[in-house]
């Protein structure tokens, strides 16, 4: 792990917070602290992961292992298996045919987990019907339950896959009402920062940053990468926008009490700008008080984990890093 | 004197202390009663001397200021004086029995006439007065219990009347002294009312703490450590009490006879009629005023009269005058002292001069309580002074006898001399005198008052009150600080009617001691309880009875003693201790007697509960319950209305009332048994077993999953996964085949899931109702359950181990939420509405509704129905339509592994296989699509042997199935093996050549030539391996076929086919020539060159015999024949076994074996001959 906490990500994190709603500059504090804690995450998934693989007998860890720790995260895992079984999509492509520059380039549009891989996906698959995705399949599915490989079908449509992919299209949704009325550059910006990633071409910063090598084993996965990218990308965003909830009833709370001595806080409930707003940059940003807000209530424990210590049982004392 | 009578007429109920009116008026009353009259009638002389007396002095007073109950009195007096007089007027012309001893009363009345001036009447009627002074006394005590309860003293009155005697006239009717003995009548009952009053003042005190006291013991638990104790001290009482008893057996008669004596004595008086009751007396009075009517004497009279009485004291004496009073009381006081059995027990018996032989050297007047007995029972005392004299000698005679202070017998002196002091007032001042003698002095008083002394006058009023302490010089203490005095210092005055107070009334002494409260003591001998002064009372005479009845009040009147800090207890708990002495003594007797030693008796009666102690124990728990005064009343009500409904238990209702909490009394409180339990018996004899009814069978499935629409979800989810399974396991075999060379049947478990079925326990026959309680079946029930999860999950096998560590988590998990339930249903009741009168049971509700605890409790658990809800649609049903497609895609696929041919054939290929593929591997479905798949229809096999089908045994299909001649080979072979094998032809021997065909018989006789004459073995008889063809012609490894070698005969072996054995000689040579590759060989070179001639055989055995190494000729040979079986045993030829065969040979040669021989040489020329084919 790297000694020094000069934040690597300051960029990375701006970005992401931007796209989750995030409007405001936010200070170097506050990317600060989000960074830290999204190492800790990073951290804390690796070591289980490795953990997990052990426990497989197995030294270094698979997507499976990964995946596992987010597995009840349905919404979540089904958009890794959509960004899995498109990267798979694009290596078999470019491994195919290296002429397709043009597709490639396609691919590396799609296979960006955030900027809309699966909008790009139909016409793909279409058009290259032996490059069809392969549907990314995980070990405690259905078909591991019998000895023999089950074969894929074409013609069959996973009605869960249709139901996990809502969360996505509700976010894509969503993304798309926040960039109905962007102007050009605006929206130039917009997709930049949407393409804000930990590991996207710094494979070798990230490795340092999360501390590979020492959690587990050094030289990890191309996919596992790829996956904690994701997954950070995720963490900010949740982070971001639990934050933005605090804040925002702290602001209500404020404006309920000292009046109208803040005029800006009154405007950012409403949901439209209307033609008087301040402009979004006037708007103050989260502060590190929001995300630790945020994370505090993140990381709270859900009944569920503490139900067997109901009657007479004992708290722990420290209760295990919940993963965001 | 009239502002005590005002006071005297209040309300009963109305506390007030003693010494402020009651004392003023006591003070009249002292100086009055000193020089009065000193005959005993009490209430008669007080009602009718005594008032006229009263009346002399004081009637200014009373007439100045007459209280409007003497006016009512008057008025009501006057209405019964006007009926008895008609009465009288009615029976005056028939005389019977009564108007005759009525009108001989006429003396009495002359007498009671004498008597309203304040002369003492003369003596003669007077005895039997006594008797009625008795009766009126008891009787008109017996009224102011009434008095009590009406509270006004009108009313009193006639209830008093009603409820008395009969024959006697209610008692509000006065003596008819006229008019101006009204009020001194009045002011004398005035001042006996107030002496009541404080009676019963202090009665209803005692009671309250009393009742206080047994509310308390509800409350709290006392050991019964002190039990035993109590009983002990209570036998010891009890058995002084005998020895007493005893030893005044002999002077009783006595005693007894001089009563009868002495009653015979006396003569009807005014004076007597004084102590007769109100009515009796109201009768006297009136027989007195007509007693010159009434044609009795007075002895007649007097008969009538003790007839008429009922209640005799034992210690009544007619010529005593105030022997009863003083007597009754002062046996109340001694056995109050008696009873304090606690500090009293030394006391009780004389000191024993084993004990202490110097004891009597000391105390020359010994003094015990026992003795003290006996001298009142022999009737002894003739004073209150003699009386308390002897007790003070008790405790003198100890505190000297002990000197030592810390000696504890001083210290239970000093207690109970402590308590005499307070018992001790309660005894009248009363010397007892003869008759004859009071008789005479009145009779003196009477010549006095002709005389006009004025001081007489007084004197008689006040003594036939009397109560009080003589003379004007103990004014000031009135009543009751007199009583706090000790009564020896009071002059024994002549103080002779005092009424025998504490005789009757429990409500006299009750209400001293209340009223005194704490700080004064309680007047001893009274009895608390109702019951227990109506058994006083009734049968009074009896002296045991009385000493029975009385030990009861004794020891339940210390209630109200204060705890006088003589030891330093907890003054409840001492108040405890003294209240339920007795009754805990009874009952530790009681228990006592259950055991024989330390052993349970079985001689002793059972303990059997008895319906008023059940009743008192259902009334003491319903008082417990109950709260306040409210709950009080209930309580008294329930008394009531139970004692209405109590038929069965009348008897019992006397001894009912004891202050002894409840858990003394266990049998009360022991519930029925249950219906089932009971030992009953028909008809016959027989016990009835009615345990049967109680028995029940386990209703079916209690232990398998009910049926619901989830279960039968998820056992559908897996049969699809046993099925899907099936599948999956055929493909397995398929695909094992096509890359295993040898199948064996054995080789794959064929699998045949078994549908899961849950089993029941078997049938089980419960004792009562609830749950089954058999932690071991639950928990394999919850096992199996959480296996058939584990399976839908996708588990198809677990260990055991991990069964079991998930098992306990789901227990400790269902625990939890059982706890959390259970919590949340027992959380207190809320009241259902905010009123302020949400009291009552009805009202109050619980704090959850069922939902509401069922949604607490799942989120306390972390569950909220969401999360089951998508449990259910997630885990169940989609994965049951998971299921089913992959089920689908599985049987594709193994169609398609079967039949490949058919796999672009697509659907209807997958279709033909709709129950599973083995049909295809046992070509069962051949029929189906009509299709000879191995041709076996082609070979018409199945008409030839009448096939049912045509499939193959799956063992009999070999490696590769879609090789089609492959099967087809294996088929016929199969069906050749089917015919009966034709009989063998027999074999050529020389015999039977002749019969063979001329064609081959020259070949034959060659044969059998060459095998001399042995029989011709067929090819087929050979071993497979050594026949002709059985191997395939093999190219020698220079790839060049060799030429055909010569016939090879029948007699030689497969193995020597290729070589003809009949010419060796040219090719031995050869190759015996080609072999010098060999070194060994080499050097033999010539010799075996030399050899090729067969006629050199000795020229050989000489060639080895040159050779250094050479062998015997014999070992040569044996040589040989070793090499020639060995070749010969070396079976198969072909060039690499030739080479061995040569490399045998070399071998051979090399140990120094020169191949001499013709054989040899033959044996070695043969694999050289297969070299140089070979080459």
């Amino acid at each position: 792990m790297s000694t020094d906490r000069t934040p690597k990500y300051r960029q990375e994190i701006q970005q992401m917070m931007f796209v989750s709603g995030e409007t405001a500059e936010p200070s170097v504090d506050t990317t600060t602290l989000i960074e830290e804690i999204v190492r800790q995450q990073v951290v804390e998934i690796l070591a289980r992961s490795t953990a997990l693989a052990t426990r497989r007998g197995v030294r270094s860890i698979s997507t499976d292992d990964l995946i596992f720790l987010i597995r009840h995260d349905k919404a979540k895992v089904s958009r890794l298996k959509t960004f899995l079984s498109w990267k798979d999509v694009r290596k078999n492509v470019k491994d195919s045919d290296d002429k397709g520059g043009a597709d490639a380039a396609d691919f590396a549009a799609a296979d960006d987990p955030i900027a809309g891989g699966v909008v790009a996906g139909p016409q793909d698959v279409a058009s290259k019907p032996k490059n069809k995705r392969a549907r990314v399949g995980l070990a405690w599915d259905v078909n591991s339950f019998y000895s023999v490989q089950v074969p894929e079908r074409e013609d069959e449509e996973d009605e869960e896959e249709e139901e996990q992919n809502y969360a996505t299209l509700q976010r894509l949704a969503a993304a798309d009402e926040r960039t109905k009325n962007m102007t050009k550059e605006e929206y130039v910006f917009w997709s930049e920062c949407r393409q804000a990633s930990f590991t996207y071409r710094k494979s070798k910063r990230f490795r340092e940053w999360a501390g590979f090598g020492i959690v587990t084993e050094s030289k990890p996965n191309d996919d596992i990468v790829d996956i904690l990218g994701f997954l950070t990308f995720e963490i900010v965003q949740t982070l971001t926008e639990e934050a933005l909830k605090v804040k925002e009833r702290e602001d209500r709370e404020k404006n309920r009490r000292g009046g109208a001595e803040n005029g800006e806080s009154i405007k950012k409930r409403k949901r439209e700008t209307g033609l008087f707003d301040p402009p979004e940059e006037g708007r103050t940003p989260v502060e590190p008080r929001h995300i630790r807000e945020a994370y505090r209530k993140l990381q709270a424990t859900p009944n569920k984990n503490i139900a067997m210590l109901l009657h007479n049982g004992r708290l722990p004392a420290r209760m295990p890093l919940r993963l965001i | 004197m009239s502002l005590g009578h005002h006071h005297a007429w209040l309300p009963p109920g109305h506390l007030r202390p003693p010494d402020d009116f009651h004392d003023a008026r006591s003070v009249n009353g002292y100086p009055k009663s000193f020089s009065g009259s000193r005959t005993p009638q009490m209430r008669a002389s007080a009602d009718i001397d005594g008032s006229h007396a009263g009346g002399l002095i004081s009637d200014a007073d009373i007439a100045g200021d007459e209280d409007p109950r003497i006016a009512m009195f008057r008025e009501l007096y006057k209405r019964s004086e006007a009926k008895i007089n008609t009465l009288f007027a009615n029976q005056k012309s028939a005389e019977d029995a009564l108007r005759g001893a009525v009108a001989d009363s006429d003396q009495p009345q002359a007498q009671d006439q004498r008597a309203d001036e304040p002369a003492p009447p003369p003596a003669p009627p007077k005895k039997p007065a006594r008797k009625l002074d008795d009766d009126d006394y008891d009787e008109y005590d017996d009224d102011d219990e009434e008095d009590d309860a009406d509270a006004s003293p009108p009313a009193k009155h006639k209830a008093l009347g009603w409820s008395q005697v009969p024959s006697s006239f209610p008692s509000p009717s006065r003596p008819p002294s006229g008019s101006t003995s009204v009020g001194p009548d009045a002011q004398k009952e005035a001042k006996k009312e107030t002496l009541e009053d404080i009676r019963k003042k202090l009665e209803e005190d005692k009671k309250a703490t009393e009742e206080a006291a047994r509310r308390s013991f509800h409350t709290l638990f006392y050991t019964l450590e002190n039990d035993r104790d109590a009983m002990l001290d209570q036998q010891r009482l009890e058995e002084s009490e005998r020895q007493v008893e005893a030893e005044m057996s002999g002077q009783a008669s006595a005693g007894n006879n001089a009563n009868p004596t002495s009653n015979g004595y006396g003569s009807l008086s005014s004076a007597n009629l004084g102590a007769s009751s109100l009515t009796l007396k109201n009768l006297i009075a009136r027989i007195d005023m007509k007693r010159s009517l009434v044609q009795a004497s007075d002895a007649e009279l007097r008969s009538l009269m003790s007839e008429v009485r009922k209640n005799r004291s034992k210690w009544a004496s007619e010529d005593k005058i105030g022997q009863e009073e003083l007597y009754e009381a002062a046996e109340k006081v001694l056995s109050e002292l008696k009873a304090m059995t606690e500090h009293s027990s030394a006391f009780l018996t004389r000191v024993n001069k084993r004990d202490a032989p110097d004891y009597y050297t000391i105390i020359k007047h010994p003094m015990d309580l026992g003795t003290m007995t006996k001298k009142l029972k022999a009737l002894q005392y003739k004073s209150k002074q003699e009386f308390v004299d002897d007790i003070n000698l008790i405790w003198s005679n100890c505190f000297k006898y002990n000197t030592n202070p810390e000696h504890f017998l001083r210290k239970h002196a000093m207690y109970m001399k402590k308590e005499t002091e307070k018992l001790v007032p309660l005894i009248p001042e009363i010397v007892i005198r003869d008759r004859a003698e009071v008789e005479a002095e009145e009779r003196r008083l009477q010549m006095a008052e002709l005389d006009g002394a004025e001081e007489s006058d007084d004197e008689p009023i006040m003594s036939s009150r009397g109560r009080k302490a003589p003379g004007k010089s103990s004014s000031k203490k009135g009543t009751a600080p007199v009583r706090n005095t000790p009564s020896g210092s009071e002059p024994p005055g002549g103080q002779a009617s005092q009424p025998p107070g504490p005789v009757r009334s429990d409500s006299d002494v009750a209400m001293e001691g209340t009223q005194n409260g704490f700080a004064t003591p309680p007047p001893g001998t009274q009895t608390p309880s109702d019951p227990a002064g109506v058994g006083a009372g009734i049968p009074g005479s009896q002296g045991d009875a009385m000493e029975i009845d009385g030990l009861i009040p004794t020891s339940t009147v210390l209630s109200a003693l204060p705890a006088s800090g003589v030891e330093s207890e907890d003054p409840e708990y001492k108040v405890w201790k003294q209240v339920t002495k007795k009754d805990r003594a009874v009952i530790a007797a009681e228990r006592h007697r259950l055991f024989k030693g330390d052993k349970l008796n079985s001689e002793e009666p059972a303990l059997l509960r008895t319906k008023a102690g059940m009743r008192r124990w259902l009334r003491n728990q319903k008082q417990v319950n109950a709260e306040g005064d409210k709950a009080q009343e209930s309580t008294s009500q329930g008394m009531g209305s139970g004692s209405a409904g109590e038929t069965l238990a009348e008897g019992i209702e006397v001894d009912e009332d004891r202050v002894i909490p409840d858990y003394y009394d266990v049998m009360s409180g022991v519930p029925d048994l249950p219906a089932q339990l009971l030992w009953k018996e028909d008809s016959d004899g027989n016990i009835v077993d009615a345990s049967e009814e109680f028995l029940r069978v386990l209703p079916r499935g209690s232990f398998t999953q009910p049926d619901s629409k989830l279960a039968r979800k998820m056992d559908a989810n897996m049969r699809q996964m046993q099925e899907t399974r099936k599948i999956c396991s055929k493909i397995g075999i398929v695909k094992q085949m096509q890359l295993q060379s040898q199948m064996y049947q054995n080789q794959f478990q064929k699998y045949q899931p078994e549908p899961f079925v849950e089993q029941d326990v078997p049938a089980h026959v419960m004792n009562d109702g609830g749950p089954v309680i058999s932690p071991w079946v639950c928990r394999a029930a919850l096992q199996r359950s959480v296996a058939k999860i584990f399976y839908h999950t996708g588990f198809e096998e677990y260990q055991p181990s991990a069964l079991d560590a998930v098992t306990d988590a789901a227990s400790d998990f269902f625990q939890k939420i059982g706890e959390t339930l259970k919590s949340y249903m027992e959380s207190p009741k809320v009241p259902a509405t905010d009123s302020a009168e949400a009291t009552t049971a009805a009202q109050w509700k619980r704090a959850y509704t069922e939902p509401e605890i069922v949604l607490h409790t799942l989120s306390s658990v972390g569950i909220d129905v969401e999360s089951l809800e998508s449990y259910i649609k997630d885990d169940v049903e989609r994965l049951g339509t998971k299921l089913s497609t992959v089920h689908d895609r599985l049987r594709s696929l193994l169609s398609e592994l079967l039949r490949p041919a058919l796999a672009d054939g697509g659907e209807d290929g997958s279709s033909a296989f709709q129950d599973g593929s083995e049909q295809f591997i046992g070509g069962d479905f051949a029929e189906d699509i009509d299709e000879d798949f191995f041709g076996f229809k082609e070979l018409g096999l199945d008409k030839e042997f009448g096939l049912a089908t045509l499939s193959v045994p799956l063992h009999l299909l070999q490696n590769r199935m879609y090789n089609a001649a492959q099967a087809q080979n294996t088929s016929a072979a199969q069906a050749i093996t089917l015919f009966p094998p034709p009989a063998s032809y027999p074999r050529i021997t020389a015999a039977n050549l002749p019969s063979q065909i001329g064609l081959v018989q020259g070949f034959f006789a060659s044969r059998l030539q060459t095998s001399n004459n042995e029989p011709l073995v067929e090819d087929l008889e050979l071993p497979p391996k050594q026949r002709p063809m059985a191997a395939r012609p093999r190219l020698p490894a220079s790839g060049k076929i060799p030429p055909p070698s010569g016939p090879s005969g029948p007699t030689s072996s497969p193995q020597k086919r290729p070589l003809p054995p009949t010419a060796p000689g040219q090719p031995a040579a050869k190759s015996g020539g080609s072999e010098p590759s060999k070194k060994k060989l080499k050097k033999n070179s010539g010799v075996a060159v030399g050899a090729s001639d067969p006629a050199g055989e000795g020229d050989e055995v000489t060639a080895g015999g040159e050779s250094s190494k050479a062998a015997p000729a014999k070992a040569t040979t044996n040589e040989t024949f070793a090499v020639d079986a060995n070749a010969k045993g070396e079976g198969e030829p072909g060039a690499p076994e030739g080479a061995g065969i040569e490399k045998h040979a070399s071998t051979g040669t090399s140990t120094g074996i020169p191949g001499s021989s013709q054989s040899n040489a033959s044996a070695v020329a043969l694999p050289n001959g297969t070299a140089d084919d070979a080459s």
